[in-house]
């Protein structure tokens, strides 16, 4: 049985949602039914897994393009994820999105996500992979930019996919260059290569590639803009597809990227990146944005995880985040409902009064402040003790500080009561719909459970000699990260229990634009863009003046015709005249 | 096995007669049908090629100078074959839906039809007068097109195209003169050409390849000789500007790689080929985004993709060759989509200043999901035939020059991440401007349809054709 058959039923409802755009309502339902006939069949490949497969696309000069999927237990811990995310996710739209007229299209775009992250999760070659990365770059950039009527969603596209367009050249050109000098372009293969400067170039451009996808410095500020997107596109670009497709393909190739050691890259941009999340995550005031910064943070733990050749970590951190950062988004989302899609956590009262709501958003603000039991403490508490560096250490225990604050102040501040009595908050909050409370409870379960099924499912992952499993962890690590989060708890609660705010801008303005960077790497974004602007400038007024100057030049030569005109017309005495001085003018040079 | 060029250019012929005899009303559905009929012939020839295994058509006719033994003899080979396909696939959906204006329906239809026959007569074409002949046909049925059709300042464009094509007809017949003269066997057929050029002095292969490439790459056309494709595309009819995108720009591309084919020495410029083909990929990318009008911000699209096409062919191996032809395929698709979409465009909101535009895609969905899919073709985004392409030739590049030559795929950035920025202002925005839903005809929906069809359709199977190339 083919692997790639697990994508099929979403390929079909994809589909059907275009044929089937007069009703609304069977659409979402089928698109429901078709990610959960996914999940049966990628239930049916984790338990009998098929093994390596593929069939060629096409073979031109000897170097076969072949579309292959591998069953390997990274590719099912991925395969895994997606899939159960998935039906959560098309649930939740079904209460979420209430726009009738609107849904075939966000089905469509949906299911072509979902189904290219399953792809790219099966994926056992480089063509494969590029080709699932492009198709989940391009519907993102179309489920980004869903709402295009909002002010902002079309620029915040526009921004996505410009950057990872930037990554994606990198990475094909990566990818041509390590087909064209092995002729191969399985994962197998590759890893047998030998270490060249030339290989080199090539990781790095595919590394590059990697960190676009995966927002990571100086490519991140796409996904804080992403948040114009619907929830439940958050809920799912967060949690399982797109931004963990770079650090997937990366652990995926991990070897050969450790024995070129290019390891350390990985580590300090993952450290600036995961240092940038948690500063803005302090400091943004936007309900969603700060569930991204708090991602960029996550998937900047991964990488230093990556860089620091512990993979096991990386992949906990990897497995854990799914769950609660979906959860999370859901959370985020029934809130923004309630409140009448306000943004502003300063203006987001309530979030306790629904008694599910506050509670399976307890267990998601818990569980990514690392307390004991929950499934975030493994994840971060194994990276933590993967590094051996005492400086990386400190910084993670710091960035985990940094976390409880920024969540607990989320969650603190989303709860106050409103003052103004009249709105309807708490009406909205009770009816806010069945079927986006029920993804939230079952996200909630998986979060606690998570990290007891996570060495099952590490069981089956082998990544090759030499990788060594840091993910024992002693007393010692979780009482001195339990410490640190009960304090960031306390810190949070005691400044943000009541909604203060700390004026930081108004009392150190430099303080407060080194931690809320987003300004800065917007502005160095507007910089590069106007310096390319200025650049197309130049040459357009080049292009302009060449275009001129020919025309100048077809000006002169239908002039020079005019003067020859004049000479040339027929009248006897001027060509005597011009006989005549002719032959004087030869005399003379006869003479002379 | 069937008369299938013979056929093709025989339908043709019938058919410009055809419309030029029936009244204004019924021309367009004249030629619709004949261009139809000659799309089905060449699917014909595909369905003829799967079943034999490879692309193998030569016809004879009668003599048409005897002095010099110049038959109206045709081939087809793969790289012709794929590009001929594409033009009759392109002509009929011109013919059919580039024309909802309904206007000088008569005149348009003609010389749709009169261009067809000299592109199918190209790429056909066994030796090199049919090539020149068919090729100065093409052009001049362009020229009217131009001169006749399009919007005010048309005149100009159509002689400033006139002229620039002129001189590369000169400099072609030039070329093929002196390869006449010079092979030993004095023919004018190609692969008697093929097969004896390397018995031609050095220096006078290099000459020939000065003259060939000088007129091609006017043709294709590439920096410095691209001023005339913008200036006819503004100005130009839809019609116009997909014939003239979609189809002429291939001769040119066909025909470069036809030269290095006739002379193999010219291979030792290949190197400076490419670096002016990235060379104009960025300034054209560059130029591109300095442009507000929509047809021509297409229109230097078309620059940055032949040069990067030019790169493919400079490469000089299997990969390059058969990664230019499959990208010359593509982009007669992509091209033809977006000015198809473009003409809507500009026709429903009487402008295309894309600063002036707002929600498109509220106004006329169709279109607005056509300009969507037009830049994703263009951009090389897999599934599209383009990617195809685009990975063809960079790995040609990679392997015939180093890993510098990949540079100007960063061209394509630039070009995409200007071409979604004009796509955000106009089509994906409804910010504070309502416009009138405008209707749009059938026969241009299906057009959009089949164009995307083909699109995807030789992006999602590629092996039906790339198959041929490997045999």
């Amino acid at each position: 049985m083919l692997a790639i058959l697990v994508i099929v039923p979403l390929i079909m409802a994809a589909f059907a949602a275009i044929l089937l755009r007069g009703s609304p309502n069977t659409v979402k339902y089928l698109a429901l039914l078709a990610s959960l006939v996914s999940l049966a069949i990628a239930i049916y490949i984790f338990v009998y897994p098929s093994g390596a497969q593929s069939f060629q696309w096409f073979n031109v000069g000897g170097l076969a393009f072949s579309i292959g999927t591998a069953t390997q237990p990274i590719n099912m811990l991925l395969l895994m994820l997606v899939s159960v995310i998935t039906p959560l996710v098309f649930l939740y739209s079904i209460g979420f999105m209430d726009v009738p007229s609107e849904q075939p299209r966000f089905y469509f775009e949906m299911c072509v996500f979902a189904a290219s992250m399953m792809l790219f999760a099966i994926s056992s070659n480089l063509i494969t992979t590029f080709i699932a990365w492009e198709m989940l770059g391009i519907t993102s950039y179309m489920l980004i930019g869903f709402w295009y009527r909002k002010e902002k969603a079309p620029d915040a596209a526009r921004k996505a996919i410009t950057t990872i367009l930037i990554g994606d050249i990198a990475m094909l050109i990566g990818i041509l260059m390590i087909g064209a000098s092995s002729g191969t372009f399985n994962f197998a293969t590759i890893f047998t290569l030998p270490i060249t400067s030339y290989l080199d170039v090539a990781l790095i451009l595919i590394l590059i590639g990697a960190f676009t996808k995966s927002a990571q410095f100086p490519f991140h500020e796409w996904l804080a803009d992403a948040m114009e997107g619907p929830t439940p596109v958050s809920a799912f670009l967060h949690s399982s597809t797109m931004v963990k497709a770079g650090v997937f393909l990366i652990a995926v190739m991990l070897p050969i990227y450790n024995s070129a050691g290019l390891l350390n890259i990985m580590l300090i941009i993952g450290i600036v990146s995961a240092l940038i999340g948690v500063s803005n995550a302090l400091t943004e005031r936007h309900i969603k944005k700060i569930l991204a910064y708090s991602t960029i943070e996550d998937i900047g733990l991964m990488f230093i995880a990556l860089g620091l050749n512990a993979p096991y970590a990386a992949l906990m951190l990897f497995f854990v985040q799914t769950f609660y950062k979906a959860l999370l988004f859901m959370n985020a989302g029934a809130i923004m409902k309630a409140n009448d899609e306000r943004e502003d956590i300063y203006k987001i009262y309530g979030s306790a009064i629904n008694g599910s709501i506050a509670s399976t958003m307890l267990v998601g603000v818990l569980s990514i402040a690392a307390i004991f039991p929950l499934s975030g403490f493994f994840g971060k508490v194994s990276v933590e003790v993967a590094s051996q560096n005492v400086v990386v250490y400190a910084l993670i225990l710091l960035m985990e500080l940094g976390t409880s604050i920024y969540i607990f102040r989320w969650m603190f501040v989303t709860m106050r009561k409103s003052f103004d009595k009249s709105a309807p908050v708490e009406i909205n909050y009770r009816s806010i719909p069945r079927s986006m409370i029920a993804p939230m409870y079952i996200l909630g379960v998986l979060t606690i459970v998570a990290s007891a099924a996570f060495p099952y499912v590490l069981r089956y992952i082998e990544l090759g000699a030499g990788v060594v499993n840091y993910t024992q962890i002693t007393v010692t690590d979780a009482a001195v990260s339990m410490v640190l989060s009960i304090f960031g708890i306390i810190i949070a609660y005691r400044v943000y229990k009541q909604g203060h705010r700390l004026h930081l801008e108004s009392t150190s303005k430099a303080l407060f634009n080194i931690v809320y960077n987003s300004q800065l790497v917007n502005r160095a974004y507007t910089v590069i863009t106007e310096l390319t602007a200025r650049v197309a400038n130049t040459v357009g007024y080049t292009d302009y003046a060449f275009d001129r100057s020919t025309y100048a030049l077809s000006q002169g030569a239908t002039s020079s015709g005019g003067i020859i005109k004049g000479i040339v017309n027929g009248q006897t005495n001027i060509y005597v005249l011009g006989f005549v001085l002719g032959l004087i003018l030869l005399i003379f040079s006869f003479i002379l | 096995m069937l008369p299938f060029i013979g056929m093709m250019l025989l339908t043709l012929i019938i058919g410009t007669i055809a419309a030029a005899v029936v009244d204004e009303g019924r021309s367009r559905r004249m030629a619709a049908l004949f261009t139809g009929l000659t799309m089905i012939i060449a699917f014909g020839i595909l369905v003829y090629s799967l079943i034999t295994g490879s692309v193998n058509v030569h016809e004879d006719y009668i003599y048409y100078m005897v002095q010099f033994a110049v038959d109206f003899n045709f081939q087809l080979n793969i790289i012709s074959f794929s590009l001929l396909l594409m033009a009759t696939i392109v002509s009929f959906i011109t013919a059919l839906s580039g024309n909802t204006e309904h206007e000088r329906e008569k005149t348009s239809s003609v010389l749709i039809l009169l261009f067809e026959l000299s592109a199918v007569g190209l790429f056909a074409s066994a030796n090199l007068i049919m090539f020149f002949l068919f090729w100065d046909v093409g052009v001049v049925a362009l020229f009217f097109m131009l001169y006749l059709l399009g919007s005010a300042n048309r005149r100009h464009a159509a002689m400033k195209f006139i002229v620039y094509e002129i001189l590369a007809s000169m400099l072609l017949l030039f070329a093929i003169m002196l390869l006449y003269f010079y092979t030993p066997v004095h023919s004018f057929d190609i692969n008697t050409i093929i097969q004896n050029s390397p018995l031609i002095p050095t220096s006078t292969q290099w000459l020939v390849f000065f003259l060939l490439a000088g007129a091609f790459l006017i043709n294709m056309p590439v920096f410095p000789a691209h001023l005339w494709l913008p200036d006819a595309h503004t100005e130009a009819s839809t019609q116009g500007s997909m014939l003239l995108s979609g189809i002429l720009t291939k001769f040119g591309g066909y025909g470069m790689i036809l030269t290095f084919l006739l002379v193999p020495s010219g291979y030792t410029f290949s190197g400076f080929l490419g670096l002016l083909a990235g060379f104009s990929a960025f300034y054209a990318a560059f130029a591109l985004m300095t442009q507000h009008d929509i047809k021509r911000i297409i229109a230097y699209t078309t620059i940055v993709e032949m040069s990067i096409i030019l790169l493919g062919i400079a490469s000089q191996n299997v990969y390059g060759t058969t990664g230019a032809t499959y990208a010359m395929l593509a982009h007669g698709f992509g091209i033809a989509m977006l000015f198809l979409a473009a003409g809507s465009i500009g026709y429903m909101f009487s402008d295309r200043d894309f600063r002036a535009l707002r929600g498109i895609i509220k106004s006329s969905v169709s279109t607005g999901y056509t300009m969507l899919i037009g830049i994703f073709a263009t951009t090389g985004v897999p599934l599209t035939a383009a990617f195809i392409g685009d990975v063809l030739i960079f790995t040609g590049v990679l392997k015939a020059f180093s890993v510098y030559a990949t540079i100007p795929l960063f061209s394509l950035l630039l070009a995409g991440a200007y071409l979604y920025y004009v796509i955000n202002k106009s089509v994906l925005s409804t910010k504070d401007v309502t416009q009138n839903v405008e209707y749009i005809a059938r026969e241009q929906k299906l057009g959009y349809s089949m164009l995307m069809f083909f699109i995807f359709f030789f992006g999602v199977l590629p092996f039906i054709l790339l198959n041929f190339f490997s045999v």
